[in-house]
């Protein structure tokens, strides 16, 4: 049972990471405050079912349109803004929205929200019904970035993150792309926080606080930014060290912060990305054995 | 002659820096332009002008006969207008051969749409390879384009600049930097560009390299054309001398 708990939560931050990995991974653009989308999505679907009786599966898409309208608005700032100054506005985006969750009423204030398990079939569900939802919103997610990055949008993302003025002078219209992938990584956010907000039943504020973005950041960043891969590794290894190492908790954030510089220093490509030590080595050992394979059948 | 590209009364002005101050250009097609003049006569300020980078203070730009003065870069280049940068500016971490490609979807950026179409079909490559083998960049093709040097690189800046298929081709210095023997290659392929008919627009701070392959030459000082004939004509023009060994004696 606590396997399966720790297991879903893993799967929000897998979601939470394969979809802040749109916006900086392959768009290449600055996003510090996506915790506060995740909240979007949590609150969205908490107000809809508890307030107002709507079932689960009606708020679940809703919560991932107001994220991903929400979105919308960071994307424009990200026309204004770039790097460092964007980078900084995102966390300040993060900090409003959680005050507005913390202080207004409408939101429970400094209560929370709790919030009803949904029923499923006639039934309620529980926590293996969850990791089945997870995981079933997270292969679909996978195979939408899969083909993203097989599309003309996912060329067009990496032309933006690797020159703008380039990208436009290739016929891409820059600020129409930014705002999609902005809306589109922060409309997946919504919907990690609406099975997040009815797997723990209750929600408040912190949940989304500014710290939990950079653990979001620290997963994609880690396992390996630009890939599919990267950030579902990452998420595995940094969800569940805590778990692993509960002596340690309270130092969370450190071993967070040593890390990703760690990483910036030794790895920037991440633990799992392309080129990375992991990465090369793995592909290696699978070459030599596949070339054993093809030498014992010429012989 | 059918003309492409008129400049009317043209100014971009920084502040108060005059950087382009009353041009106007007419170019037709099938034509080579050299745009020349000393560092800071307002070369590739008007290039981006053109391109839509930057938009005029003032005076009138049109392509093909339509008014297009601030335009947005992307529209222009959806029109026709090509370009390389003085700097090249690859798309570093992806290979030279998606480089290539992703000039080559130039019309399919649509949006939210062109998520749902494949970017890399067999006839998308292989127009890829063909404008690659054409650059001689093919042995290169799966090479990051961070990690080639830059004689390759200035040719995959035309090679993109090709695959958009342009109705007007603006090349920004592109022999600056090479050596010799990278220059000559770079002189060939502008050379065959000409004979396939392209209009082509180029700026060039190597005056014999302007010399040959130049149909007509524009001389730019201060923002203002101070002459304007085919090389020949330029080559003799006195102010042009005083101009260029005026300014700085490294041209000479």
């Amino acid at each position: 049972m606590y396997l399966i708990v720790v297991s879903v939560n893993i799967g929000i931050f897998i979601l939470l990471a394969l979809s802040l990995n749109i916006i900086t991974g392959y768009a290449g653009q600055a996003a510090l405050g996506h915790a506060a989308f995740f909240g979007i999505g949590a609150y969205t679907s908490a107000i809809m079912t508890s307030n107002y009786g709507f079932s689960f599966w009606i708020s679940l898409p809703v919560a991932f349109m107001v994220s991903g309208i929400v979105g919308i608005g960071l994307g424009l700032i990200s026309i204004r803004m770039k790097d460092d100054f964007l980078a900084i506005t995102t966390i300040g985006v993060n900090f409003v929205i959680v005050a507005l969750f913390q202080y207004s009423s409408f939101f429970g204030a400094s209560l929370g929200m709790t919030v009803k398990k949904p029923m499923f079939f006639g039934m309620r569900m529980n926590t293996s019904g969850y990791l089945i939802l997870i995981t079933i919103i997270i292969i679909i997610t996978c195979y939408f970035i899969h083909k993203m990055n097989k599309s003309w949008f996912g060329l067009a993302l990496s032309s933006i993150r690797n020159d703008e003025m380039v990208a436009s002078s290739l016929g891409i219209d820059v600020n129409k792309y930014k705002i999609l992938a902005f809306s589109l990584g922060t409309a997946i956010a919504g919907i990690a926080g609406a099975v997040y907000a009815h797997h723990m039943t209750f929600i408040y504020s912190s949940d989304f606080a500014f710290t939990v973005s950079i653990g979001i950041l620290s997963m994609v960043v880690i396992g390996g930014i630009g890939t599919i891969r990267g950030p579902i590794l990452g998420a595995i290894l940094l969800g569940a060290a805590p778990e692993l190492f509960r002596f340690f908790a309270d130092y969370r954030m450190i071993v967070y912060g040593g890390l990703l510089v760690l990483m910036m220093r030794f790895q920037p490509q991440g633990i799992f990305g392309n080129d990375s030590f992991i990465t090369r080595n793995f592909i290696q050992a699978y070459k030599n054995i596949f070339k054993k394979k093809v030498g014992d059948i010429i012989e | 002659m059918n003309e492409v590209l008129r400049i009317e009364g043209l100014k971009m002005y920084f502040g108060g820096l005059k950087a382009i101050d009353g041009l106007d250009i007419s170019l037709y097609r099938e034509e080579t332009l050299g745009v020349i003049g000393p560092n800071g006569a307002g070369k590739t300020t008007l290039f981006n002008v053109i391109c839509g980078v930057l938009k005029p203070t003032e005076g009138k730009i049109f392509l093909n006969g339509e008014e297009v003065q601030g335009k947005s870069s992307f529209e222009m280049a959806r029109k026709g207008v090509a370009r390389t940068f003085q700097i090249s500016k690859p798309l570093r971490d992806i290979s030279i051969l998606d480089n290539v490609v992703a000039s080559l979807g130039i019309n399919e950026y649509t949006g939210f749409k062109s998520l749902f179409k494949k970017s890399h079909s067999k006839e998308t490559v292989d127009k890829a390879m063909m404008i690659l083998r054409r650059t001689g960049l093919e042995d290169f093709k799966d090479k990051k384009a961070g990690e080639v040097s830059l004689g390759y690189l200035r040719r995959l800046e035309i090679a993109r600049a090709l695959a958009i298929n342009p109705l007007l081709i603006m090349l920004d210095e592109p022999c600056a930097g090479l050596s010799n023997f990278a220059i000559n290659e770079v002189i060939e392929l502008i050379m065959q560009l000409k004979e396939e008919g392209k209009t082509i627009v180029l700026i060039e701070h190597n005056l014999p390299i302007s010399m040959k392959v130049c149909d007509r030459i524009v001389v730019l000082n201060y923002g203002q054309k101070i002459a304007e004939g085919t090389p020949k004509e330029i080559q003799s023009n006195q102010e042009v001398i005083e101009a260029y060994l005026g300014e700085d004696d490294d041209f000479a």
